[in-house]
Protein backbone atom coordinates (compact mmCIF):
# COMPACT_ATOMS: atom_id res chain seq x y z
CA UNK A 1 0.00 0.00 0.00
CA UNK A 2 2.90 2.35 0.82
CA UNK A 3 4.35 1.63 -2.58
CA UNK A 4 1.04 2.43 -4.25
CA UNK A 5 0.87 5.85 -2.61
CA UNK A 6 4.44 6.53 -3.61
CA UNK A 7 3.89 5.51 -7.26
CA UNK A 8 0.91 7.77 -7.72
CA UNK A 9 2.69 10.59 -5.89
CA UNK A 10 5.56 10.36 -8.35
CA UNK A 11 3.05 10.44 -11.20
CA UNK A 12 1.36 13.41 -9.69
CA UNK A 13 4.69 15.26 -9.69
CA UNK A 14 5.53 14.31 -13.31
CA UNK A 15 6.14 16.96 -15.95
CA UNK A 16 2.88 15.95 -17.53
CA UNK A 17 0.93 16.62 -14.32
CA UNK A 18 2.66 19.93 -13.74
CA UNK A 19 1.77 21.02 -17.30
CA UNK A 20 -1.83 20.00 -16.66
CA UNK A 21 -1.97 22.07 -13.47
CA UNK A 22 -0.49 25.04 -15.34
CA UNK A 23 -3.14 24.67 -18.05
CA UNK A 24 -5.84 24.44 -15.38
CA UNK A 25 -4.57 27.60 -13.70
CA UNK A 26 -4.43 29.45 -17.03
CA UNK A 27 -8.02 28.44 -17.82
CA UNK A 28 -9.20 29.56 -14.39
CA UNK A 29 -7.45 32.90 -14.73
CA UNK A 30 -8.92 33.47 -18.16
CA UNK A 31 -12.38 32.79 -16.66
CA UNK A 32 -13.25 30.00 -19.12
CA UNK A 33 -15.48 27.73 -17.04
CA UNK A 34 -15.89 25.00 -19.64
CA UNK A 35 -12.16 24.64 -20.29
CA UNK A 36 -11.45 24.79 -16.55
CA UNK A 37 -13.77 21.81 -16.01
CA UNK A 38 -12.10 19.82 -18.81
CA UNK A 39 -8.63 20.49 -17.44
CA UNK A 40 -9.75 19.60 -13.91
CA UNK A 41 -11.18 16.29 -15.02
CA UNK A 42 -8.03 15.44 -16.96
CA UNK A 43 -6.03 16.01 -13.80
CA UNK A 44 -8.34 13.85 -11.67
CA UNK A 45 -8.10 11.07 -14.24
CA UNK A 46 -4.38 10.66 -13.55
CA UNK A 47 -5.20 9.86 -9.95
CA UNK A 48 -8.12 7.59 -10.81
CA UNK A 49 -6.04 5.50 -13.21
CA UNK A 50 -3.54 4.91 -10.45
CA UNK A 51 -6.32 3.81 -8.12
CA UNK A 52 -7.74 1.28 -10.61
CA UNK A 53 -4.30 -0.14 -11.16
CA UNK A 54 -3.81 -0.56 -7.42
CA UNK A 55 -7.21 -2.23 -7.02
CA UNK A 56 -6.25 -4.57 -9.84
CA UNK A 57 -2.97 -5.44 -8.14
CA UNK A 58 -4.64 -6.07 -4.80
CA UNK A 59 -7.28 -8.26 -6.41
CA UNK A 60 -4.60 -10.34 -8.09
CA UNK A 61 -2.68 -10.72 -4.83
CA UNK A 62 -5.79 -11.75 -2.96
CA UNK A 63 -6.53 -14.30 -5.63
CA UNK A 64 -2.99 -15.67 -5.36
CA UNK A 65 -3.18 -15.80 -1.58
CA UNK A 66 -6.40 -17.77 -1.74
CA UNK A 67 -4.84 -20.14 -4.26
CA UNK A 68 -1.79 -20.64 -2.06
CA UNK A 69 -4.06 -21.35 0.87
CA UNK A 70 -6.03 -23.90 -1.13
CA UNK A 71 -2.88 -25.57 -2.43
CA UNK A 72 -1.05 -25.73 0.87
CA UNK A 73 -1.15 -29.47 1.50
CA UNK A 74 -0.16 -29.26 5.11
CA UNK A 75 -3.21 -27.14 5.82
CA UNK A 76 -5.38 -29.47 3.81
CA UNK A 77 -3.95 -32.34 5.77
CA UNK A 78 -4.65 -30.56 9.05
CA UNK A 79 -8.23 -29.81 8.07
CA UNK A 80 -9.00 -33.23 6.61
CA UNK A 81 -7.13 -35.58 8.90
CA UNK A 82 -5.51 -34.00 11.88
CA UNK A 83 -8.47 -32.08 13.23
CA UNK A 84 -10.81 -35.08 13.25
CA UNK A 85 -7.88 -37.06 14.64
CA UNK A 86 -7.37 -34.48 17.41
CA UNK A 87 -11.08 -34.54 18.19
CA UNK A 88 -10.95 -38.28 18.61
CA UNK A 89 -7.84 -38.01 20.78
CA UNK A 90 -9.50 -35.49 23.05
CA UNK A 91 -12.64 -37.61 23.21
CA UNK A 92 -10.41 -40.51 24.29
CA UNK A 93 -8.96 -38.31 27.03
CA UNK A 94 -12.50 -37.78 28.32
CA UNK A 95 -13.12 -41.53 28.26
CA UNK A 96 -9.89 -42.22 30.14
CA UNK A 97 -10.48 -39.58 32.81
CA UNK A 98 -14.05 -40.80 33.15
CA UNK A 99 -12.87 -44.38 33.65
CA UNK A 100 -10.22 -43.30 36.14
CA UNK A 101 -12.72 -41.27 38.16
CA UNK A 102 -15.27 -44.08 38.16
CA UNK A 103 -12.73 -46.77 39.07
CA UNK A 104 -11.50 -44.60 41.93
CA UNK A 105 -15.01 -43.84 43.17
CA UNK A 106 -16.02 -47.50 43.00
CA UNK A 107 -12.96 -48.51 44.98
CA UNK A 108 -13.71 -45.87 47.62
CA UNK A 109 -17.38 -46.90 47.80
CA UNK A 110 -16.42 -50.56 48.18
CA UNK A 111 -13.72 -49.80 50.78
CA UNK A 112 -15.88 -47.74 53.13
CA UNK A 113 -18.25 -50.55 54.27
CA UNK A 114 -15.22 -52.82 54.79
CA UNK A 115 -13.66 -50.21 57.09
CA UNK A 116 -17.02 -49.71 58.86
CA UNK A 117 -17.18 -53.45 59.39
CA UNK A 118 -13.71 -53.46 60.95
CA UNK A 119 -14.71 -50.63 63.30
CA UNK A 120 -17.99 -52.19 64.44
CA UNK A 121 -16.58 -55.70 64.93
CA UNK A 122 -13.60 -54.29 66.84
CA UNK A 123 -15.95 -52.38 69.14
CA UNK A 124 -17.87 -55.60 69.90
CA UNK A 125 -14.75 -57.56 70.68
CA UNK A 126 -13.32 -54.66 72.66
CA UNK A 127 -16.25 -54.52 75.11
CA UNK A 128 -16.06 -58.29 75.68
CA UNK A 129 -12.29 -58.03 76.07
CA UNK A 130 -12.72 -55.36 78.77
CA UNK A 131 -15.03 -57.64 80.70
CA UNK A 132 -12.43 -60.42 80.36
CA UNK A 133 -9.67 -58.07 81.65
CA UNK A 134 -11.87 -57.20 84.60
CA UNK A 135 -12.35 -60.92 85.24
CA UNK A 136 -16.10 -60.58 84.72
CA UNK A 137 -16.45 -63.45 82.22
CA UNK A 138 -17.70 -66.90 83.06
CA UNK A 139 -15.90 -69.87 81.53
CA UNK A 140 -18.67 -70.29 78.94
CA UNK A 141 -18.61 -66.59 78.09
CA UNK A 142 -14.83 -66.83 77.66
CA UNK A 143 -15.29 -69.75 75.26
CA UNK A 144 -17.71 -67.63 73.24
CA UNK A 145 -15.27 -64.69 73.23
CA UNK A 146 -12.47 -66.98 72.12
CA UNK A 147 -14.57 -68.17 69.17
CA UNK A 148 -15.58 -64.58 68.37
CA UNK A 149 -11.95 -63.50 68.42
CA UNK A 150 -11.04 -66.23 65.92
CA UNK A 151 -13.80 -64.99 63.56
CA UNK A 152 -12.71 -61.42 64.19
CA UNK A 153 -9.11 -62.16 63.14
CA UNK A 154 -10.16 -64.04 60.01
CA UNK A 155 -12.63 -61.34 59.14
CA UNK A 156 -10.11 -58.55 59.58
CA UNK A 157 -7.47 -60.22 57.46
CA UNK A 158 -10.10 -60.69 54.77
CA UNK A 159 -11.31 -57.08 55.00
CA UNK A 160 -7.82 -55.62 54.99
CA UNK A 161 -6.81 -57.69 51.94
CA UNK A 162 -9.94 -56.51 50.15
CA UNK A 163 -9.16 -52.87 51.01
CA UNK A 164 -5.59 -53.42 49.87
CA UNK A 165 -6.83 -54.72 46.52
CA UNK A 166 -9.21 -51.78 46.15
CA UNK A 167 -6.40 -49.34 46.96
CA UNK A 168 -4.35 -50.96 44.21
CA UNK A 169 -7.28 -50.22 41.86
CA UNK A 170 -7.12 -46.56 42.95
CA UNK A 171 -3.38 -46.58 42.36
CA UNK A 172 -3.69 -48.05 38.87
CA UNK A 173 -6.48 -45.66 37.95
CA UNK A 174 -4.01 -42.76 38.26
CA UNK A 175 -2.19 -44.01 35.16
CA UNK A 176 -4.58 -41.86 33.14
CA UNK A 177 -2.52 -38.78 34.00
CA UNK A 178 0.55 -39.95 32.11
CA UNK A 179 -1.39 -41.28 29.11
CA UNK A 180 -3.80 -38.37 28.71
CA UNK A 181 -0.93 -35.89 29.01
CA UNK A 182 0.87 -37.59 26.16
CA UNK A 183 -2.28 -37.35 24.03
CA UNK A 184 -2.96 -33.72 24.94
CA UNK A 185 0.64 -32.74 24.18
CA UNK A 186 0.15 -34.00 20.62
CA UNK A 187 -3.01 -31.93 20.23
CA UNK A 188 -1.19 -28.86 21.58
CA UNK A 189 1.52 -29.27 18.94
CA UNK A 190 -1.20 -29.50 16.27
CA UNK A 191 -2.75 -26.27 17.54
CA UNK A 192 0.68 -24.63 17.36
CA UNK A 193 1.08 -25.82 13.78
CA UNK A 194 -2.28 -24.32 12.83
CA UNK A 195 -1.38 -21.10 14.62
CA UNK A 196 1.82 -20.76 12.59
CA UNK A 197 -0.02 -21.49 9.34
CA UNK A 198 -2.64 -18.89 10.16
CA UNK A 199 0.02 -16.30 10.89
CA UNK A 200 1.65 -17.17 7.55
CA UNK A 201 -1.62 -16.65 5.72
CA UNK A 202 -2.24 -13.33 7.43
CA UNK A 203 1.27 -12.22 6.53
CA UNK A 204 0.76 -13.34 2.93
CA UNK A 205 -2.54 -11.52 2.60
CA UNK A 206 -1.38 -8.34 4.25
CA UNK A 207 1.96 -7.89 2.60
CA UNK A 208 3.26 -8.65 -0.88
CA UNK A 209 6.93 -8.23 -0.09
CA UNK A 210 7.39 -9.92 3.27
CA UNK A 211 8.74 -13.41 2.73
CA UNK A 212 7.05 -15.85 5.01
CA UNK A 213 9.32 -18.36 6.60
CA UNK A 214 7.57 -21.66 6.81
CA UNK A 215 8.44 -22.76 10.28
CA UNK A 216 7.38 -26.31 10.96
CA UNK A 217 6.80 -27.66 14.41
CA UNK A 218 9.31 -30.35 15.21
CA UNK A 219 7.83 -33.73 14.62
CA UNK A 220 7.81 -35.14 18.18
CA UNK A 221 10.24 -37.87 17.12
CA UNK A 222 8.79 -41.03 15.70
CA UNK A 223 7.13 -41.93 18.98
CA UNK A 224 3.36 -42.12 18.76
CA UNK A 225 2.42 -42.48 22.39
CA UNK A 226 -0.75 -44.24 23.48
CA UNK A 227 -2.87 -45.83 20.79
CA UNK A 228 -6.27 -44.14 20.63
CA UNK A 229 -9.19 -46.48 19.92
CA UNK A 230 -10.81 -45.78 16.55
CA UNK A 231 -7.73 -44.03 15.16
CA UNK A 232 -5.79 -45.89 12.57
CA UNK A 233 -2.46 -46.93 13.99
CA UNK A 234 -0.63 -49.15 11.56
CA UNK A 235 2.03 -51.50 12.82
CA UNK A 236 0.98 -51.34 16.44
CA UNK A 237 0.08 -54.11 18.81
CA UNK A 238 -3.31 -54.05 20.45
CA UNK A 239 -2.29 -54.94 23.97
CA UNK A 240 0.03 -56.75 26.33
CA UNK A 241 -0.87 -60.18 24.89
CA UNK A 242 0.35 -59.16 21.46
CA UNK A 243 3.50 -57.69 22.93
CA UNK A 244 4.15 -61.03 24.63
CA UNK A 245 3.44 -62.93 21.41
CA UNK A 246 5.77 -60.69 19.43
CA UNK A 247 8.54 -61.00 22.01
CA UNK A 248 8.17 -64.76 22.27
CA UNK A 249 8.38 -64.98 18.47
CA UNK A 250 11.72 -63.20 18.87
CA UNK A 251 12.87 -65.87 21.31
CA UNK A 252 11.92 -64.12 24.54
CA UNK B 1 17.30 -69.06 44.46
CA UNK B 2 14.87 -66.79 46.23
CA UNK B 3 14.27 -63.32 44.88
CA UNK B 4 16.13 -60.71 46.86
CA UNK B 5 13.38 -58.31 47.87
CA UNK B 6 16.00 -55.85 49.05
CA UNK B 7 17.36 -55.35 45.56
CA UNK B 8 17.58 -51.67 44.63
CA UNK B 9 15.30 -50.73 41.75
CA UNK B 10 15.49 -47.52 39.72
CA UNK B 11 12.19 -46.28 38.27
CA UNK B 12 12.56 -43.90 35.30
CA UNK B 13 9.55 -42.03 33.92
CA UNK B 14 8.98 -38.36 33.12
CA UNK B 15 5.57 -38.43 34.81
CA UNK B 16 5.76 -38.41 38.58
CA UNK B 17 2.31 -40.01 38.81
CA UNK B 18 3.52 -43.03 36.85
CA UNK B 19 6.66 -43.27 38.96
CA UNK B 20 4.50 -43.29 42.10
CA UNK B 21 2.21 -45.95 40.65
CA UNK B 22 5.13 -48.23 39.81
CA UNK B 23 6.83 -47.53 43.14
CA UNK B 24 3.68 -48.45 45.06
CA UNK B 25 3.06 -51.56 43.00
CA UNK B 26 6.63 -52.68 43.61
CA UNK B 27 6.21 -52.00 47.32
CA UNK B 28 3.05 -54.10 47.28
CA UNK B 29 5.11 -56.90 45.75
CA UNK B 30 7.66 -56.55 48.54
CA UNK B 31 10.26 -54.42 46.78
CA UNK B 32 10.69 -51.41 49.03
CA UNK B 33 14.18 -50.35 48.02
CA UNK B 34 13.42 -48.06 45.08
CA UNK B 35 14.59 -44.74 43.70
CA UNK B 36 13.34 -42.51 40.89
CA UNK B 37 14.64 -40.51 37.92
CA UNK B 38 12.72 -38.46 35.37
CA UNK B 39 14.73 -39.27 32.24
CA UNK B 40 17.75 -41.15 30.94
CA UNK B 41 20.16 -38.27 31.53
CA UNK B 42 19.35 -38.29 35.23
CA UNK B 43 19.11 -42.07 35.44
CA UNK B 44 22.40 -43.05 33.81
CA UNK B 45 24.74 -41.38 36.35
CA UNK B 46 22.60 -42.86 39.15
CA UNK B 47 22.97 -46.33 37.64
CA UNK B 48 26.70 -45.81 37.17
CA UNK B 49 27.14 -45.42 40.91
CA UNK B 50 26.65 -49.18 40.94
CA UNK B 51 23.98 -49.05 43.62
CA UNK B 52 21.15 -50.46 41.51
CA UNK B 53 20.19 -54.03 40.68
CA UNK B 54 17.17 -53.50 38.45
CA UNK B 55 15.89 -50.85 36.03
CA UNK B 56 12.27 -50.05 35.17
CA UNK B 57 12.04 -47.39 32.46
CA UNK B 58 9.57 -45.55 30.26
CA UNK B 59 10.45 -45.01 26.59
CA UNK B 60 9.22 -41.54 25.59
CA UNK B 61 10.89 -38.97 27.82
CA UNK B 62 12.44 -35.57 27.22
CA UNK B 63 16.22 -35.59 27.41
CA UNK B 64 17.49 -39.13 27.03
CA UNK B 65 14.79 -41.57 26.01
CA UNK B 66 14.34 -45.01 27.51
CA UNK B 67 15.65 -46.86 24.48
CA UNK B 68 18.89 -44.85 24.60
CA UNK B 69 19.17 -45.42 28.32
CA UNK B 70 18.82 -49.16 27.65
CA UNK B 71 21.53 -49.01 24.95
CA UNK B 72 23.82 -47.06 27.30
CA UNK B 73 23.27 -49.60 30.04
CA UNK B 74 24.08 -52.50 27.72
CA UNK B 75 27.17 -50.68 26.45
CA UNK B 76 28.49 -50.09 29.97
CA UNK B 77 30.64 -52.98 31.10
CA UNK B 78 29.55 -52.69 34.73
CA UNK B 79 25.84 -52.34 33.96
CA UNK B 80 25.53 -54.60 30.92
CA UNK B 81 23.93 -57.51 32.77
CA UNK B 82 21.37 -55.42 34.68
CA UNK B 83 17.78 -56.54 34.05
CA UNK B 84 15.75 -53.83 32.32
CA UNK B 85 11.95 -53.74 32.21
CA UNK B 86 10.38 -51.26 29.84
CA UNK B 87 6.95 -49.83 30.76
CA UNK B 88 5.71 -47.62 27.95
CA UNK B 89 2.76 -46.42 25.88
CA UNK B 90 4.68 -47.13 22.67
CA UNK B 91 3.12 -50.10 20.98
CA UNK B 92 4.52 -50.08 17.47
CA UNK B 93 5.80 -53.48 16.49
CA UNK B 94 9.05 -52.08 15.17
CA UNK B 95 9.66 -50.34 18.50
CA UNK B 96 9.07 -53.51 20.48
CA UNK B 97 11.48 -55.29 18.15
CA UNK B 98 14.00 -52.46 18.57
CA UNK B 99 13.78 -52.74 22.35
CA UNK B 100 14.19 -56.51 22.14
CA UNK B 101 17.25 -56.12 19.93
CA UNK B 102 18.69 -53.57 22.32
CA UNK B 103 18.46 -56.22 25.03
CA UNK B 104 15.36 -55.38 27.04
CA UNK B 105 14.31 -58.10 29.52
CA UNK B 106 10.60 -57.29 29.59
CA UNK B 107 8.18 -54.98 27.80
CA UNK B 108 4.90 -53.76 29.31
CA UNK B 109 2.49 -51.49 27.43
CA UNK B 110 0.52 -48.84 29.29
CA UNK B 111 -2.12 -48.96 30.55
CA UNK B 112 -1.11 -52.09 32.42
CA UNK B 113 -2.33 -54.01 35.45
CA UNK B 114 -0.66 -54.83 38.74
CA UNK B 115 -0.89 -58.49 37.69
CA UNK B 116 1.03 -57.83 34.45
CA UNK B 117 3.84 -56.13 36.34
CA UNK B 118 4.07 -59.05 38.74
CA UNK B 119 4.10 -61.62 35.92
CA UNK B 120 6.83 -59.82 33.99
CA UNK B 121 8.99 -59.40 37.08
CA UNK B 122 8.56 -63.07 37.98
CA UNK B 123 9.51 -64.06 34.45
CA UNK B 124 12.63 -61.91 34.49
CA UNK B 125 13.73 -63.36 37.84
CA UNK B 126 13.02 -66.89 36.62
CA UNK B 127 15.32 -66.36 33.65
CA UNK B 128 18.00 -64.80 35.81
CA UNK B 129 18.00 -67.97 37.88
CA UNK B 130 18.04 -70.25 34.89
Amino acid sequence: MDNAVMDSDINLLSEDSIAKVRNLLACMESGDLEKTQDQFEELVEVRENEMYQEIGKLTRELHESINTFAQDESLLNIAEDEFPDARQRLAHVITMTDEAANNTLSAVEDSMPLCDNVISSTKEVESEWKRFSNRELTVNEFKTLSGNLQNYFTNNIENASKVNGLLTNVLMAQGFQDLTSQIIKRVISLVEEVEISMVDIIKLASSKTNETDNKKIDDPAALDGPVVPGLEASGTVSGQDEVDDLLSSLGF
Amino acid sequence: MAIDKNMKILIVDDFSTMRRIIKNLLRDLGFTNTDEADDGNTALPMLQTGKFDFLVTDWNMPGMQGIDLLKNVRADEKLASMPVLMVTAEQKREQIVEAAQAGVNGYIVKPFTAQTLKEKLDKIFERMDG
